[in-house]
């Protein structure tokens, strides 16, 4: 009886991180072959993980998560044993992400971990309810900042990918050809943003200089509306070819474009248009010196 | 010869005008007239402006050049601009919001 009371006053004075440690070195064959079950069912059966991988997770889990308990600065997140539990599922989830995992069901095996954990501390007829709730507190804090964490690389991963999808349909709504010796064509599809120009703008004077262009014939039949900003980028574009000593002509210029140009009152400059790329071709092959004879015709 | 650029003919009519650290943009009035000296010697008809060696075009540069332009057109002389690096056309194009008055060539060989 006495030692039972005994007993029962250590108990009370246990931490919320000496409760958990207990319970996970007790326990830790039956908690880590549970989590690791239900690690299979989800990313072995989804071939998302291996069964090995999975079981090296769970180990070293179970090892990261008892040095974070036993860490005498307890609810400290900046330790370096929360930065090593921290590092261990930011890589784990970016595997996950690579190989096409699902984020929702990465989270729910987290909080599944968690719960795994609570469901434990109801074996432990000793707790009181301070220390449950004290131990329930750090779990839910612990966790939540690993969902957090889990969620910011879910987040830089989507945007470094939409990033890398943008640049790659930059480079290839913006294909510039040299289809003559010394003539650049430039057709523009879609919208001028600030951002495009910039990029179609240091394409286009790299490749006059690189290919010593004369003439750049920009193409904008793709261009479906125009507004100050866009004639703007396109005012801008014209006067940086003819600094760069070639000739701009613009072509496709279709009636609803000519008049929002003279809607908006835009001053193209002394630049050359024509109607069509082939018009304007013909008028790059004029400056060129260049004479085109119909085969077809005898001599 | 001209403090603070360097001066060369090339061809029948042309002088080719390669601005040297020296220069200093913000004092035209310090060159303009040997400038235009020069160029009436050379019976220039066009002059050449070899940007190779300007990194950057600013606005105090750009009207240094316009002032060039200008001098040479009351004498009667073409001036182009040759040599401008994409990166200066590029930030020059942004900030401009008139069409350049001289003509620009992609090299001095095209220029002549």
């Amino acid at each position: 009886m006495t030692g039972g009371n005994m007993n029962r006053e250590d108990g009370e004075t246990r931490s919320a991180n000496e409760i958990l440690v207990e319970q996970l070195m007790v326990n830790v064959g039956r908690i880590s072959g549970v989590i690791e079950e239900r690690g299979h069912n989800i990313f072995v059966q989804g071939n998302i993980l291996s069964r090995e991988e999975i079981s090296d997770y769970s180990v070293e889990f179970m090892e990261l998560f008892v040095m974070l308990l036993q860490h005498e600065g307890r609810s400290d997140r900046s330790s370096e044993e929360f930065r090593a539990l921290q590092q261990f599922f930011t890589t784990m989830s970016q595997q996950i992400l690579m190989r096409g995992g699902d984020m929702e069901e990465f989270v729910r095996y987290l909080q599944f971990m968690q719960n795994v954990m609570i469901e434990d501390l109801g074996r432990d007829a000793e707790i009181t309810p301070e220390q449950t709730r004290e131990t329930l507190l750090l779990l839910a804090g612990v966790f939540n900042d690993i969902i957090l964490d889990v969620y910011r690389v879910y987040l830089e991963q989507k945007e470094s990918t939409i990033e890398a999808q943008q640049a790659e349909l930059r480079e290839i709504s913006t294909p510039i050809t040299e289809i003559w010796d010394g003539v650049l064509t430039l057709p523009i599809i879609g919208t001028l943003d600030s951002s495009r120009t910039m990029v179609v703008m240091e394409k286009l004077l790299g490749r006059i200089e690189q290919d010593r262009a004369r003439v750049v014939l920009m193409d904008v039949t793709g261009v479906m509306a125009i507004d100050s900003q866009v004639s703007h980028h396109l005012v801008q574009m014209i006067r940086a070819i003819g600094l760069m000593g070639a000739r701009p002509v613009l072509t496709g210029i279709r009636p609803e474009i000519a008049r929002a140009l003279t809607s908006l009152n835009i001053d193209l400059g002394d630049v050359t248009t024509r109607a069509t790329l082939a018009e304007g071709l013909k008028e790059a092959f004029h400056w060129l010196g260049v004479r085109m004879a119909d085969a077809r015709t005898p001599a | 010869m001209v403090r603070g650029m360097h001066l060369t003919r090339i061809g029948a009519d042309a002088v080719l005008l390669e601005p040297g650290e020296g220069l200093d943009p913000g004092e035209p009035d310090r060159y303009l007239v040997a400038l235009g000296d020069y160029l009436q010697a050379a019976r220039a008809r066009r002059l050449i402006y070899d940007l190779d060696s300007v990194p950057v075009v600013d606005a105090l540069y750009y009207d240094w050049l316009k002032a060039v332009h200008g001098l040479c057109r009351v004498i009667g002389v073409e001036m182009v601009v040759a040599n401008m690096a994409p990166s200066v056309a590029y930030a020059l194009a942004a900030r401009l919001d008139e069409v350049p008055p001289f003509a620009c060539a992609r090299d001095v060989e095209r220029a002549r």
